[in-house]
Order: structure tokens, then C-alpha cells, then sequence
């Protein structure tokens, strides 16, 4: 079920209402049901694949427990490799399959290709980190195991973070699972306007920018190359706004039920450097990252190459966790790339500027803009279905300077995307719900009144799916 | 408490805001909506302002020709022919079926002036690949603004994509679950169970070329035949049962008279390239329906086998697309059914449904031959119009069919016209063109002068020309008048007479 569907229209309130109309001891089943009616409007039978996800490290989390030193170490190894297999074979396996052909060809070795060509499970990069996640601080000692079979399920599968997040840890959501929600009319106005603001963005934002950016990508050689910079400054804005109009959703969502899920962003454009920008930039799995891996790996505590490769390793595997193509390992090998630069210059020079106080205004305006202007220039890769498609777009761009074509971006949208870019710097290290609720009641009520109305007359009719569903 | 009150009166509030926007949205955006996201709304609004009478409604059957039809009409033009006097309009759109026609005849208006509605069948709608067809999606999200909701409402499902949205793949995953769980019934009295089992034989056997080789090309043909013709039609389920039963129950409450067209299907080559099991299927779905809509009081029109082979447009493929003879009996068949409802208002047409001899075009710009903006109201012999050859049109109105669509063996070819001239016109003549690739050009002219010296008056010419020897080899045969001068001629009421 999409967020941004009539179903969920419906399902919403009636899950709310229901939770409220019911006791406590009777709410965690009745969310796991509504969880797994979410999940199944997808394809029913991929529930499966949850509950295997779920069934290993809800088992694996007990033993661990139980067990000390070496035995823990094997059980957490083996409930880790268990689970990124489910992932690996639903995911990864066709593409390292292809690689393994090309790569036994170019040595002189012929087999057949057994492709899998299965489709992807919704949020199944989602649900695995969150469910691994638990595993590790349970094996950490951060986190005791839950017994309840049922409560871990709907920690793993609770429906308004299900499908892309954000991916939390247990101590922030297994506990409040067991917590009594008393109705509060607060949480219940201020989840609302989460998911009004989500929706807003996503539909109304992210989508029309969506039909120029596609129309651009589509075939980049008939663009002139102001053009092709316009549409890729739109894709910025448009990943954005997706992503953060589907983690807003799901955070009011949670949020109207008494729940509380950490923010996924917090204005990244606003970034002065790759480095601030991975800390506002889908926070939920950049701290993942850097909890369970990059501190696995010595973070840095380390000499300079050694931290060069754990910085450098943490990037790709970022970049690979979003898709099983070359363009995200690139993606992410740049964004690591950029990282380990910026932070060796500030090293060298001690400059260290994007933390530096007593920087001009105008400095900080160039700064962000630099990094925007990189960031940018990356989503390249991650927008790109191939490497022809990325070659085709930095050609057409030093290229068709003097190309006359028909790229024409109509009033509305630009209008749309002055109104988030205002939002998002009034909004700076601040939220709508927060921000809203400072307002007197009538200027509140006519920016409800607002988004209401351009909701359900200026969304694109077109269909684009929240891009992170795919990973 | 308090906050409860407050809970409610924002409720409140938001709906009285709701039912502000559907005033606003109504009266300022809805209109450019329908043109940007539903178009095919003018279809209807053009059959309402132009006051028709009869609404033929169909989909690419009515718009498809091909390239050597003489006349390219419409099936429902055609079917206009035969009823001058009533006005006929139709609604077309390609890939369109009963549950779309439904939607559209539901917009028209009860006060309109329609009184009869002719809404094609298509078998092939009643299959799992019209059913699950990737097309669905947009033609789903074209109707959403047209339902029978408030305009604000159709718009939240616009946005909110409440109509049948899936992806291609879901659709193709759709399709291949039913060919395989739509078992045959009664078990065991057909060769196979289901369509998927039939089509993976098939496909396995394969079909043979008359080289006696195998041939993929037949065998694809051969299981797409099979894909989508061997069901069997549940009347409790299939969808488009319950879309035409909806447009009974709508034409029962407008009043009015319904046929349905039941258009033909290659029955031919299915039978040559399956066999008469598939054949027997075909007519079983056939009989389910005519007598199912026949009990409802609905005038079906059986067109199932009542076009030959070569009249299929498309022969590598199962479509519903027909050349100028099958459009003619469609119509033909379609306009014998609307005699029961206009007895008096019925006419015998021009055309004919099978290979004819003679032509008759009177220069009215009702006959489809090239060369019609040569039509002037300068002068004319009946009616209002002729064709005017000379300053600016070298080529009067120009007869024009291919060698195939006329009878073997044909010797001469007699015309006669009326014509008008100012001034005797020593250079123009009348042509006669014979061409293909089998055969030589032929350019057969004839000094007008030759055959009259009279002005200023229209008068009757006749010439009899002898035609080819290799006429039967040739493609294309075409008859004018040219005027390489400024001087003007005036051609009207051409007749054409091909004699064996």
C-alpha cells in the first residue's frame, strides 16, 4: 500500500481509530495485522520472506543472549549471514551473476546464465537493517532480547516505517511497542500535519518536478545543456522531496498512534560540506553505517590509509545497500571520494570550514551551494540506469550548449519548488509540525487549507512510485 | 471533552472547506482537467451539440483502413449512409471496451436527442488479454474525471491514483494466472484443460510452413491465437459481462434502442492455423452472448463470421482491423438491424458490399475519390458542386481503386461525365492510368476536344477505353480529367462502368 493512495486514505483512520478503541494489551496484534495488510498489498506471498528475516534473528537475538564470548560471536556471524543472504539472493544475485559471466568470459569460461529475475520485496534493504540491527545491539548487550515472538515482529514490520524507513534501532522503537499510548490530541494534530506536509511534498513537489527530470533522462543528446542542468537540479529537489515526503508521512503516522521515529533529514542542502551533508542526509541509515560498520571497522582510530579504506569502504556499501548496479557503487565510491578530499584539505589547511565560526554570510551561501552543486552533480549516477546514461549526460552537457529544444517548465511547478525551497530554510534544524504549532490559528489553518487544495488539484496524475521503494 | 469539541469542530471545518473547493474547483480548473487528463470527453460532447440521433461506439475498428481502400470511410459512416436522414455521429477511440463505452454513454445527457446507441462487441474484450492489457491503466485514468461523482472527488482519485493502476509486470503476471487457472468446463471435454496448457503444446509442436518445415513465425500466430481466443466466458465474473450488462440498465433508464455489433473475427485463419476445437470455443462465446443480450432486449447483431479472410487488415496478428469490403458488411449487417427502429428512414447506399463494376461520383464531396478540393461552387451541373481543372488544379476529381478490388478479366472501361467548358481546351484530356509493379505504366489519354467541341453549356461525354492486356496483373487503376492550361473545365457527375 502506497501512502499516497485512496487505499491508504482509508486504512489510516481506521487503524488509528481502531488502536485507540482498544485496549493496550490487544494493540500490538492489531498494528501486526494492519502491518501485514500493508505489506501484502504489495505481493502477498513476499510475507514469507519477512518472516524468515524475522524468524532468524528473533531466534538468533535469544541464543545470543544466552551464550557468552566466542559461541555468541559465531551465533551473531551466523544470524548476520543468514539474513543479508534473504537479501543477497533477492537482490544481488542476478547482478553478481551477470558480473560472474562477464568476468568468466573474459578468462574463456562459458556457462549458462541462471538468472533468478525475481522481483524485489518492498523495503527489503529497510526491514533487513532494522532486524540486523537488533541483533547486533543485542549482542553488544545495548539491548535485551525480546521474547515476545508477536512485539518483535511489529518492531521489524510496524507498518508506517515498513517499506523504506526511517530504520530504527530497538532501544528507540521496541520500547516504545510496550509502551501504554494514551490518546492525546497532540500527538494525534501533530502527526496530521506530518502527513500533510509529507504528502505536499511528495504529490505535489516531488511528482510534477518528476515529469521534467524523466522527460530529461529519457534522451539527454536533445537537451540543451542548461537544459540538462535544470533537470538535474530538479532530481536534487525531487529525491528530496520523495524521500522526505515518505519519511514525514511515516513519522506522523507513527506520531498520531503516540509513537515517536527519528527524523531522516534535517535540511541537507543546507550542508556546507559532504560530511555535514551525510549527517542530514537520510540520518537513519548513514548512522547505521557508521555504528555497525564504519566503528567495526576501527572508524578513526586508525592511520590515515587504514581510515582512507574504512571511509571509502562504508561509501560503497552504501552505495551498493541502494541498488544492485554499478551506478550506485559509483555513486557511492564518489560520495566517499568527495568525503575523504574535503576532510584531508581541512586537515592539511585546518581550515576546517564548514564548522568554522565567524565565517561571512556570502562564504556560507557559496559553501552550501558547492555542495549542492556536487551532490548534484553525483545523483548522476544514482538516477542513471548505466554508465551510457551518465556519458550521455555529462556529453550532452558540454556539448549542446547551442542545442535548440523544447524543454519548457511550466509556472506551477516552479512556484511549487519556490515554496519548499522557502519551507526548507524557514524549516532549518527545525520541523513542519513544530514550526506549525507556533503559528496563531488562522495562519495555520490557511496553510492546512492550502495544502489541502493543492494536494488534490496540482498532484501529478502521473504514477511515480516513492523512489526508495526499489531498495 | 474540550479537546474532543475541538477535534469535531475542526472536522467541521475541514469540510465545510471541501465543500468550498468543489465550488472553486468546479468552476475554475475542471474544464482545463477534462482536457488535459480526460480528452475523450469531446467525443461526447460533439454527438450532444451536433444533435445526433444514432451513436455508433466503438474502437479502432471503426478508424482502421487500409492503404488501397477506393473509400476509406468508417464503419459508422457507412452505417450513416443507409439513414441520410437521421443523424448518425459516432464515439471512437482505439483500444476502448464496454467498460470505457460505459463511462462515455453514461455523459451523455438523458435530455439529449439520442435515441439509439450501437456499442461494438469485440470477442477479444472478453479474453484475459484485453482484460489484463497494459493499456488498462490509462484508459482507466482517462475515465476518472468522467464518473458519477462530485468533480472534487474525481480529482482526490486522481491524485490519489484511486483508479486500476498496476505496472506492466503485475498486468503480465495477472494474464499468465488466468490462462492458467481458467480451466475448461466441463472437465475432460476439451483436449486440454486450460489456455496455457493449449498454448505451451502448441507452441511445442510446433506449426509447419508448406515446405513442410517448421515455421515460428506460424507457431507464434498459432499460440497467440489460442492466448486469445480459448475461454470460456463466465457470465458471474468476466468484467466485461458486467460492463455491458451496466450499458443495458443505462440504455433501459435513457430509453434507449440498443444494438450490439458484434464484430467478426478471423475465423478462417484461426480455424486453418488451430483447428475447429478453438473454432467450436469461438462459437460457443458467440451464442453465450447473443443469447444472453437477446433475452435483455438487445438487437445483436452477429457479424462473427461474416467477413472473408482477405478483408483482415492484419494477417500476422488477431485484430479486429478491416478493409473497405469488411467495413461494408459491418455496416451493412449493422444497418439491416436498425431497420426494426427506422423502417421509413432507410436507404439503399451507393456502395455495395461486394466487388462492383460501376462508380458513380456526383461532385457533391460525399463520395471519398482523390482530388476533392478541386470541388468548386463556380459552376455545377446537379447538386451544388463540381470539379474545377485548370489555373489551380491540373488533376480533376480522380477515380482511384486497386486492380484486386475490381472483377478478373475486365476489357474495357466505359466513362461518361458531365462537363462544362468556357473555351474549347485543345490540351486536356481524360486519363486513364494503369500502373503496378508487375506491370508496364499504362497512360491512356483522350483529347476532351475529341469527344466534344461544344461551350459555354455542360454536356455529356462518353468514351469507352479498351484496358490492358495485363490489366489483371496490374494494382492500381485510376480515371481523370487533366488540364495542363489555365483555361477552366468543369467535371461533374462521373460515372464509371468496368465491362468484362
Amino acid at each position: 500500500m502506497l501512502f499516497n493512495s485512496v487505499e491508504f486514505l482509508l486504512f489510516f483512520p481506521l487503524v488509528t481509530l481502531l488502536f485507540y478503541l482498544l485496549p493496550h494489551r490487544f494493540r500490538w496484534v492489531h498494528l501486526l495485522v494492519a502491518s501485514c495488510v500493508f505489506y501484502m498489498f504489495f505481493i502477498p506471498q513476499y510475507i514469507l520472506v519477512l518472516l524468515v528475516t524475522i524468524l532468524i534473528d528473533y531466534v538468533a537475538a535469544i541464543y545470543i543472549e544466552r551464550t557468552e564470548y566466542r559461541q555468541k560471536k559465531i551465533l551473531l556471524v551466523v544470524s548476520v549471514i543468514s539474513t543479508c543472504l534473504v537479501l543477497f539472493i533477492f537482490k544481488y544475485f542476478d547482478f553478481f551473476n551477470q558480473n560472474m559471466l562477464l568476468l568468466s568470459h573474459r578468462f574463456g569460461f562459458y556457462y549458462p546464465e541462471k538468472a533468478i529475475h525475481f522481483i524485489l520485496p518492498i523495503g527489503l534493504s529497510f526491514h533487513t537493517f532494522q532486524s540486523l540491527s537488533y541483533v547486533i545491539e543485542v549482542y553488544r548487550g545495548n539491548q535485551k532480547a525480546e521474547r515476545n515472538f508477536g512485539i518483535y515482529s511489529l518492531y521489524v514490520m510496524f507498518y508506517p516505517q515498513l517499506v523504506t524507513g526511517p530504520i530504527e534501532r530497538p532501544q528507540n522503537l521496541l520500547v516504545q511497542l510496550r509502551e501504554n499510548k494514551v490518546y492525546d490530541y497532540d500527538n494525534l494534530s501533530k502527526g496530521l500535519r506530518l502527513m500533510l506536509f509529507g504528502l505536499f511534498i511528495k504529490m505535489v513537489v516531488a511528482d510534477n518536478l518528476a515529469v521534467y527530470v524523466d522527460q530529461i533522462y529519457a534522451d539527454p543528446t536533445r537537451y540543451n545543456s542548461w537544459s540538462i542542468l535544470t533537470g538535474l537540479s530538479f532530481y536534487s529537489f525531487q529525491i528530496y522531496c520523495d524521500f522526505l515526503g515518505y519519511s514525514t508521512i511515516a513519522v506522523g503516522c507513527a506520531r498520531s498512534m503516540g509513537y515517536n521515529l527519528m527524523d531522516n533529514f534535517k535540511t541537507p542542502y543546507l550542508a556546507k560540506s559532504i560530511g555535514e551533508f551525510w549527517q542530514r542526509w537520510h540520518i537513519s541509515l548513514s548512522t547505521w553505517f557508521r555504528d555497525y560498520v564504519y566503528f567495526s571497522l576501527g572508524g578513526n582510530r586508525v592511520k590515515l590509509l587504514r581510515w582512507v579504506a574504512n571511509i571509502m569502504v562504508v561509501f560503497i556499501l552504501s552505495g551498493l545497500w541502494h541498488g544492485a548496479n554499478w551506478t550506485f557503487v559509483l555513486w557511492g565510491f564518489a560520495h566517499g571520494l568527495v568525503y575523504v578530499t574535503e576532510t584531508l584539505i581541512n586537515r592539511v589547511t585546518k581550515w576546517n570550514y564548514s564548522e568554522r565560526k565567524g565565517f561571512s554570510s556570502i562564504m556560507s551561501v557559496m559553501l552550501v551551494m558547492k555542495t549542492f552543486l556536487v551532490v548534484t552533480f553525483i545523483w548522476i549516477l544514482f538516477r542513471a540506469t548505466d554508465i551510457h546514461q551518465v556519458r550521455a549526460i555529462l556529453g550532452s552537457i558540454r556539448h549542446n550548449f547551442h542545442v535548440v529544444d523544447d524543454f519548457h517548465v511550466d509556472r506551477k511547478t516552479w512556484a511549487f519548488l519556490t515554496v519548499f525551497i522557502v519551507s526548507d530554510l524557514m524549516l532549518f534544524n527545525d520541523r513542519f509540525d513544530r514550526w506549525c504549532s507556533r503559528l496563531q490559528w488562522l495562519p495555520r489553518w490557511t496553510i492546512y487549507a492550502a495544502m489541502i487544495f493543492l494536494i488534490i488539484l496540482f498532484s501529478s496524475v502521473n504514477n511515480f512510485p516513492f523512489i526508495y521503494f526499489q531498495f | 471533552m474540550r479537546k474532543h469539541k475541538a477535534l469535531l469542530v475542526r472536522i467541521g471545518v475541514v469540510v465545510l472547506l471541501m465543500a468550498v473547493y468543489q465550488v472553486v474547483y468546479t468552476r475554475f480548473f475542471l474544464e482545463k482537467d477534462l482536457q488535459q487528463h480526460s480528452p475523450i470527453i469531446n467525443l461526447v460532447r460533439k454527438v450532444v451539440d451536433e444533435h445526433a440521433e444514432i451513436v455508433y461506439v466503438g474502437e479502432s475498428s471503426n478508424l482502421t483502413f487500409r492503404v488501397d481502400d477506393l473509400d476509406k470511410r468508417r464503419i459508422s459512416e457507412f452505417v450513416a449512409e443507409y439513414y441520410p436522414s437521421i443523424k448518425t455521429r459516432d464515439i471512437t477511440k482505439e483500444a476502448c471496451h464496454a467498460g470505457v463505452y460505459y463511462q462515455l454513454l453514461r455523459n451523455i445527457p438523458a435530455t439529449s436527442s439520442v435515441k439509439t446507441v450501437v456499442v461494438t462487441m469485440n470477442l477479444r474484450s472478453f479474453d484475459a488479454g484485453w482484460i489484463y492489457s497494459n493499456l488498462e491503466t490509462a484508459l482507466q485514468k482517462s475515465l476518472v474525471l468522467l464518473k458519477d461523482h462530485p468533480a472534487l472527488y474525481n480529482r482526490l482519485m486522481l491524485s490519489f491514483k484511486g483508479y486500476d493502476i498496476k505496472s506492466d509486470a503485475e498486468r503480465e503476471r495477472q494474464f499468465r494466472d488466468h490462462l492458467k487457472s481458467d480451466k475448461f468446463l466441463p472437465e475432460g471435454s476439451f483436449s486440454y484443460r486450460s489456455a496455457a496448457d493449449w498454448d505451451y503444446d502448441l507452441a511445442m509442436t510446433g506449426k509447419k510452413n508448406a515446405a513442410g518445415e517448421y515455421d515460428k513465425a506460424l507457431t507464434e500466430l498459432a499460440c497467440h491465437y489460442v492466448k486469445s481466443y480459448a475461454f470460456q466466458i463466465d457470465t458471474l465474473h468476466n468484467p466485461r459481462i458486467l460492463d455491458f450488462d451496466r450499458i443495458v440498465e443505462l440504455a433501459k433508464s435513457r430509453n434507449w434502442n440498443l444494438v450490439f455489433n458484434l464484430l467478426p473475427e478471423n475465423v478462417t485463419m484461426l480455424d486453418s492455423l488451430v483447428g475447429d476445437e478453438l473454432l467450436g470455443m469461438v462459437k460457443a462465446s458467440r451464442d453465450v452472448l447473443v443469447k444472453r443480450y437477446s433475452k435483455n432486449n438487445v438487437l445483436v447483431v452477429d457479424n462473427l463470421e461474416k467477413v472473408s479472410l482477405e478483408e483482415f487488415v492484419d494477417t500476422n496478428w488477431t485484430t479486429e482491423h478491416y478493409a473497405e469490403f469488411g467495413r461494408k458488411v459491418v455496416a451493412h449487417g449493422v444497418a439491416q438491424a436498425l431497420k426494426r427502429f427506422y423502417p421509413a428512414a432507410y436507404h439503399q447506399p451507393s456502395f455495395t458490399t461486394g466487388k462492383t463494376t460501376e462508380f458513380f461520383n456526383d461532385g457533391e464531396g460525399k463520395t471519398p475519390w482523390g482530388q476533392q478540393q478541386t470541388l468548386t461552387t463556380d459552376q455545377h451541373f446537379s447538386g451544388k458542386y463540381s470539379s474545377a481543372i485548370g489555373r489551380d488544379e491540373q488533376y480533376g476529381l480522380t477515380f482511384e481503386s486497386s486492380v484486386r478490388r475490381l472483377p478478373d478479366s475486365l476489357k474495357v472501361v466505359h466513362v461518361e461525365l458531365m462537363l462544362f467548358q468556357i473555351a474549347e481546351v485543345p490540351d486536356a484530356r481524360l486519363v486513364i492510368e494503369v500502373s503496378g509493379r508487375k506491370v508496364e505504366k499504362h497512360w491512356m489519354p483522350v483529347a476532351i476536344n475529341g469527344l466534344t467541341d461544344k461551350t459555354g453549356t455542360w454536356q455529356k461525354i462518353q468514351y469507352d477505353c479498351k484496358l490492358p492486356r495485363d490489366f489483371d496483373e496490374a494494382d492500381l487503376v485510376k480515371i481523370f480529367v487533366y488540364n495542363p492550361t489555365a483555361a477552366m473545365l468543369y467535371a461533374d457527375d462521373i460515372r464509371i462502368r468496368f465491362e468484362k
